[in-house]
This record gives structure tokens, sequence and C-alpha cells, in this order.
């Protein structure tokens, strides 16, 4: 009872947004943070809820992104995109994550690193597909059979919807035997398997389910803020998206999502400090990380969205 | 001797670099009966217990469950054999309820589609229910039916302990492992693990014990098997273990060689 | 052809040392520091603020660089470490990462993005032999790793501070239990740890230019040095780094330079892949 209230007043917060500012900066950037958030809760999967390290979300990312403005500035119909980057991103997190799962976590930090840094290289140096550094521009959008979402406002509303469908599909994995699987792996491999858990499967699951929310989070970026370049997809964002998840909350769909938010409204709120905005950002990571370990979500105790489904 | 033996195993070997842990064992297992394995620190015990359950594959030999073979199987192939196990150093799932941690292991022949999960349509819902049910059977059985909702890290030790139990009995097992059950546990919480074990034989499950604790060996197992450097050294009943001098000899000259 | 060796040796030593300082500090405390490419950056700065901004000789800013490292290093100790104990891993690599961007980005308010150059503490005319030429910075590479090489396994084994350092990294609670003065012992692994990777530093600048944002993958080809040799292994981390330097100089040359960054991590999830165990002998994967 105490959830379904919670999420109504999430709801309506959100809803009202754009009766109280029109201002299309602003909307903009609540829509970079929504599609930050579909993201960083992929990235809950393999990371928050499965013990996997991973900082080649970013790249998956970017690989949607990338996938769905060339496609489209091809002339290919938006409603393949997301279909070709569904494909295109789990073909790659399955390539990188068989043989990489199973290793130990520096190991695996510095693959997924490495893998990232792979996927930036190939974007600024493929230029004439992608443009280089300069990235694409006028990146036609969403339109299906001719119609679509116009303005930062309807696309806002859009993404809105997608994200809380993105969260309900969570949620429901969390319920399921295949989330429980996941925290089993992560909180003991050994017992995990002696249950009947196949943790390398499941592993790779978690890291493919969460390729394909970054996937089309990029494809959905690509489609609404038409623009794509190689740094919003490299390794310090990759840092930054383990961040929002750390400092909301790992294992936590809502410290996901809160993470998310915040950390991506929060430069632009303190854009006046410059450079020094990420000297104190990196100091207060951590910070958080040595004393609050559970995130802001193990703040906010009254949500139990961190446990949905539980009995 | 293979149909009334649940469990049987043949010349398995281990060795850790030069150090051999285990040097061909042989073990039958009846049906339905608690076994016991016990011997000195160090005799392989576990060792064992670990090649038998997949955790850590002996070098050789042959392990087979109700007929299957099973050896370098991977423990969730075991597990879904029908073999289940619990641990010396207890390994439950901090982060989920006590209820998730047993319905982990209750899934454990289940097959469910991403799809049913996403869409979360009847035939999802059937299969959780399933998975519900038989989890809260299990608790009962141990007697945590009341903790189900409780986050199992909160548990205190011996309730932690039987959780485990509970958690390898969902998975429905043939056959289940019991490595040091009764260890860190007093008396009172002795005998309520007795009880527990007595249940799960009459259920039909064969148990297999690793433990230190001598009388609760001898009053709850029907077989006792006495293994010491790797090697099975005596094997019979409690009583006829007990005299067995081979077996004083491994133990008392054990502390006579350490005093 | 011949040439190519050189310099892809003379590139690989600047990559060992990278290991190097990764080694220590591994094999003292078992961390993995993901800010050792940053460290390398603070060096090679530093020593350009000694050397060129306030136009000190050369041999002095290296003495003063090697100094601040040390004590850079156990800033980081005390950032870092302390507050970590414990920990799993995963929160390690996190908060050396963000030390790694705390960093970056001091040293950008500092110094600015701009690319800078340092010269190289000796000079003359290079050697020419057997069609290939050293220069003689190539030759003050070689010479600093030759003689860190042998401080470094001196101090690891002859002196009693690298016998406790063996010992803290072998079993720390007994460590602290027999006395061994543990905290002094990480401490200096730190410093020197830092201090390997500033050395690395201010090699590198004379070739490459110096700038804010270049820990980042220099750090990262020190991991994959490590991986190849083994994490901790003294010989390893050398062989590492020279078989990294050839690759990447013979790929750049062969295959496309402008990929050379990626090479390090084709090569390093090649080896992962198939050999789980690193060249020597490490185990990669979980323990079941």
């Amino acid at each position: 009872m105490k959830q379904t209230v919670a999420i109504a007043l999430v709801a309506i917060a959100a809803l009202a947004i754009p009766a109280v500012t029109q201002d299309g900066y602003i909307i903009q950037l609540l829509n970079i943070a929504i599609l930050n958030a579909i993201v960083v809760l992929g990235l809950n999967f393999a990371t928050g809820w499965t013990g996997q390290i991973n900082f080649g979300q970013a790249a998956f990312y970017g690989l949607g992104a990338y996938a769905t403005a060339i496609a489209t500035k091809s002339g290919l119909p938006w409603i393949v995109t997301p279909v070709l980057s569904v494909a295109i991103v789990l073909a790659a997190s399955l390539t990188l994550g068989l043989p990489t799962l199973r290793l130990r976590t520096y190991y695996l930090a510095m693959t997924t690193i490495g893998f990232g840094e792979i996927v930036r290289l190939i974007i600024v140096h493929w230029e004439p597909v992608t443009g280089g550094t300069s990235g694409l521009r006028a990146i036609p959008g969403i339109s299906v059979f001719g119609v679509g979402p116009q303005g930062q406002i309807q696309h806002y509303y859009l993404l809105v919807v997608i994200l809380a469908l993105a969260t309900l599909v969570a949620a429901r994995i969390r319920r399921s035997a295949l989330g429980r699987a996941m925290i089993a792996t992560k909180d003991s491999e050994i017992a995990a398997e002696q249950s009947g858990v196949d943790t390398t499967r499941t592993k790779l699951l978690a890291f493919m389910i969460g390729a394909v929310y970054a996937g089309l989070a990029g494809c959905l970026y690509a489609s609404s803020i038409r623009f794509v370049s190689p740094d919003s997809f490299s390794g310090v964002q990759a840092v930054l998206l383990m961040t929002m998840l750390i400092v909301g909350g790992m294992g936590s769909i809502a410290g996901s999502i809160v993470g998310a938010l915040t950390l991506t409204i929060l430069p632009e709120v303190l854009r006046f400090l410059g450079q020094w905005y990420l000297v104190l950002y990196g100091l207060g990571v951590i910070v958080v990380i040595v004393l609050l370990p559970g995130g802001l979500a193990s703040m906010i105790a009254a949500f139990p969205l961190r446990r949905a489904g539980a009995p | 001797m293979t149909d009334q033996s649940i469990v049987t195993v043949r010349g398995v070997t281990r060795r850790f670099g030069g150090l051999v842990a285990l040097d061909g064992i042989d073990l039958d297992v009846p049906r339905g009966i608690v076994q016991a394995i016990i011997g000195p620190n160090g005799s392989g015990k576990t060792t064992l217990l670990n090649a038998l359950s997949g955790a850590s594959h002996a070098d050789s030999g042959s392990i087979r469950v109700d007929g299957e073979e099973i050896f370098r199987l991977k423990p969730h192939r075991i597990a879904r054999l029908g073999l289940a196990r619990t641990f010396q150093n207890i390994r439950i799932f901090g982060n989920l309820t006590v209820l998730e941690n047993v319905k982990v292991a209750s899934a454990c022949n289940v097959r469910t589609s991403l799809f049913n999960v996403v869409a979360s349509n009847a035939r999802q819902k059937l299969t959780e229910a399933d998975i519900e049910q038989r989890a809260r059977h299990a608790l009962e059985l141990v007697g945590l039916a009341g903790r189900a909702g409780d986050l199992s890290m909160q548990l205190p030790y011996a309730q932690q302990r039987l959780l485990e139990i509970a958690r390898a009995l969902a998975s429905d097992p043939k056959v289940m492992l019991l490595d040091e059950p009764a260890a860190g546990m007093n008396t009172t919480e002795s005998m309520t693990l007795l009880v527990t074990i007595a249940r799960l034989k009459a259920g039909g499950i064969t148990i297999l014990l690793v433990e230190h604790n001598v009388r609760l060996v001898m009053g709850i197992s029907d077989r006792v098997a006495v293994l010491d450097f790797g090697r099975k050294i005596a094997e019979g009943t409690p009583a006829e273990v007990q005299r067995d001098a081979g077996v004083i000899e491994a133990y008392l000259g054990r502390r006579h060689r350490h005093a | 052809m011949g040439q190519l060796v050189v310099n892809g040796l003379a590139l690989g030593s600047i990559y060992a040392l990278v290991a190097l300082g990764l080694l220590l500090i591994f094999n003292t405390v078992q961390i993995v520091n993901f800010a050792q490419g940053q460290l390398l950056m603070l060096g090679a700065f530093i020593g350009i603020s000694g050397a060129v901004t306030h136009e000190l000789p050369i041999g002095l800013a290296w003495a003063l660089t090697i100094v601040a490292m040390a004590f850079v290093g156990i800033v980081f100790m005390l950032l870092v470490y302390f507050p970590l104990r414990g920990r799993p891993p995963f929160l390690v690599i996190l908060t050396t990462i963000a030390m790694g961007i705390v960093l970056e980005n001091l040293a950008l308010i500092i110094w600015g993005p701009l690319p800078v150059s340092l010269p190289s503490p000796v000079h003359g005319a290079p050697l020419r032999f057997a069609g290939v030429v050293i220069s003689m910075h190539q030759l003050v590479i070689f010479c600093t790793l030759a003689v860190i090489l042998v401080l470094q396994f001196l101090l690891l084994t002859k002196t009693r501070f690298g016998i406790l350092m063996q010992a803290t990294a072998q079993d720390l609670h007994t460590a602290r239990l027999v006395g061994i003065p543990i905290n002094r012992t990480i401490a200096v692994a730190f410093a020197l740890g830092a201090v390997l990777s500033g050395i690395a530093g201010l090699l590198v600048a004379p070739i490459f230019l110096a700038e804010p944002t270049m820990g980042g993958s220099l750090g990262l080809k020190g991991f994959v040095v490590s991986v190849i040799g083994g994490f901790g292994n003294l010989p390893g981390a050398v062989i590492g780094g020279m078989f990294l330097g050839l690759i990447e100089t013979f790929g750049a040359r062969y295959i496309s330079s402008d990929f050379r960054d990626a090479y390090a991590f084709i090569v390093m999830i090649g080896f992962l892949t198939a050999w789980p165990r690193g060249l020597f002998g490490e185990k990669t994967s979980e323990k079941v």
C-alpha cells in the first residue's frame, strides 16, 4: 500500500513538471537524466544484483545511439532502429560476456574498460561513418507511420512512460527466479550453484539484459537529443554511470533511478564550479563509498521498492 | 549392489600439489539411511563432500547418484540431479529474505522463460506459486516458517544453519550432504538439529553427514565411514566403528602426537 | 625493422615501470590501483613545473619530482587505503578510479589542458649501430629501468624493509600480530609505487607530450602488462612491458596507428581468455 502511494506521488510529480517549467534547456536536461536512469537501471542487473563490475555500459549506450543515428541518417525508417540497436548490443554483450564473466573482479573491470575503449576508438576513427570526434548532427527523430513526438516536452512524456515500463520490467525480473538467482550469485556463487543455479548463464543474462537497456536508451537518445558524439559514451561516462548506481544505491531499483537523475542534474546545477566540479565529484564519490555504502536508497528506508515483491 | 546404493563412490582421488587429500575412496551408501563420514582434521572429509557436490572436482574416480554418473559435472547439474548440500561455513544469501533463499533452490528444476517473467502472465504466476509453495513447505519442516519474510542475514546463527537445511531440502533432493551442521550449536540447538535430520530421513531422503560431534553422529547415524589421511580406514555401524582399533588409533594417536 | 624493435623496447620499458609501481602496491596490500596512470601524469607535470616553468636544472627537477611523488603516494594511501580496508575489491576499484578523476581534474585546473613538453635529462648525439638509431633519451629509459629493477630486487630481498613488505603481503593479520610495523611498510609501498610512476612520467613526457588526460590510457597499459606478466611478478612486469611495447609499435606501423591504444586491450582480452593463469601462473578466474 505504501509502495503504491509512493509510486502514485512520483508519477504525479513527474507528469506535473512540464506544467511548472517550459524551459527547453531544463526539459532536455531532464530527458537526458531519464535516459541515463534507464541505462543505470540496466547496469543494476549485472552490477547491483549479480555483483559483476561492468565499465562497458557506456559503450552499449553508445552502440545503440550510433547505430540508430547512422541507420536513420542513411534513410532507414525509424521503426527499425530499436530492433537494430538491440541486435547489436546483444551480439556485443554476448561476445564480451562469454569469455570474461568468469574473471575475477579486477580483471573483469579491466576487460570491460578495455571494451569501452575499443568501441570509443572505433567511433572516433571511423570518421566517414561516425563523424569522428565531431559526432553526428541532425539525426531524424522518432517516427512511426509518420507520427512522432515534436519538441522536448512531448519527448519528455514519452521518456517518462518508457522509464516506467523499464522499471516495471526490472521489478518483475527481481520478483522472479531469475532475479533471485542473480542476487544469490552475488551473495554466494558456490551456494547458488549448489542450489541449482547456473551461475554462468545467470551472469551472462544479467549482463545482456543490462546491455539491452543501454542499447534501447541509446536508440532513444539519438532520436530525441538528435546529436551524438563520442564524449557522451566515453570511459569517463562509464565511470559516471557506475557512480550513479553506487550513490543511488547498488541493488536498488529506486536507487538506480534516483542516482541517475541526481547525478545528471547536479553538474548542471553546479556548473559555476567549472573544472572543480569533477574534483569535488571524485572526492564526493569516495566519501559516499566510505560512509554510505548503501547509497541514497539506504537513507530512504521507507522505499520498499528495493525488495519489491518480497513477502 | 548398485540397486540398493543411492550413492556409489569408486576410486575417488584428489591431489593438491604434492598432498594426497583423497586416496582412492570407495563408498556405497544404501538408500534412505543416514551415513556419517568422520575422521580427524585433514582426513579429507570436506574434500570428499566437495567432490560429491561438484564444488571442487576430484582428479579421478567415479561417483554415481541413483545410477547416474556425476563425476566432474558442474554443481548446478548435480543439484538438479538430486544432490543437495549445506556448507561448513554458512553460505546463505544474505541480501535475500528467508523465503527467497529457499525459493532459489525450489526453483531448481523449474524452467521458465524471460518472456513469461517480463509479461508477468498467468503462466509466470503459476510457476511462482509452485515455487513458493514448495519453499514454504521446506521452511515448515525445519521450523522457520514464522521468519519467512525476514532478511536472512539478520537471522541468528543457529537459525541460519536451519535455513541452509531448508534451502537444501527445497530442491527436492534424493541425497543431502550435511557439512558439519552442528558446528557452533549448543545442546538444545543440536537436539533440534537431530529431530530435523530424523524428519528428513523419514521423508525418504538419504543423508550424508560430515560431523565432528561424535555423540551426534553416533546418535543419528545408521552407518559410519571413517577417513584418515584421505583413506577409508573403517566402515560399519556406529557401534562397530567405535570399537575399531584403527579408528581409535587414528583419533588417539593424533592426540598423542600433538601432546 | 630493427628500429621498430628499439622503439618498441623503449616504450615497453616505460610500460614496465608503470607495472612495477602497480606491482609494489599490489604485492603489499592486494590492491590494484586504477589511478596509477594519473600518478604518472602528476610526475610528468611536477617535473615540467620544475624544469620548464621554474627553469630548474633537469636533475634537480627530477629529484624534486621524486620527493613530491613520495608525498603524493602517502596522501593517496591516507585517502584510499585506510578508509577502505576490508572492503570488497569492487569498491576499492571505484575509489581509486575516483582518485584518478580528482587528480586529473586538479591537473587540468593547475596546468590547463594544453600538451606540454619536458626536456630529457641527458642530451647528446644518438648512438648508431647495426642500422638502428638509439636516441640518448631511449638510452636513459633503458638505464633507468635497469637501475630500478636492481634496486627493487635488492629492496625486496636483501633489505629488512623488503622482507617486511613481503611478510605484510603474505598475511597482513599475522604480520600485525607479530609486531611488524605494517602501517609504515604500507606507506613505503605507496610512496615507492607513486615514485615509480612519477619517474615513468618524467620519461614519457619528452617522447609524447604531457597533458592532464594522458593518465587513463597509460594506466590501463600498466594493467595489461600486469595481466600478461602476472600480477605481482617482477620479471613478468618487465617481459610483459617489452612485449606490449613491441606489439604496439609494430601494430602502429603495420596495421594502423589510429588504433595503437586498442592493441593493448585486444592483447589483454586475448591473454585473459587463452591463458587464465597469466604467463607466470596466477589464477584469474573465480575460485570455486
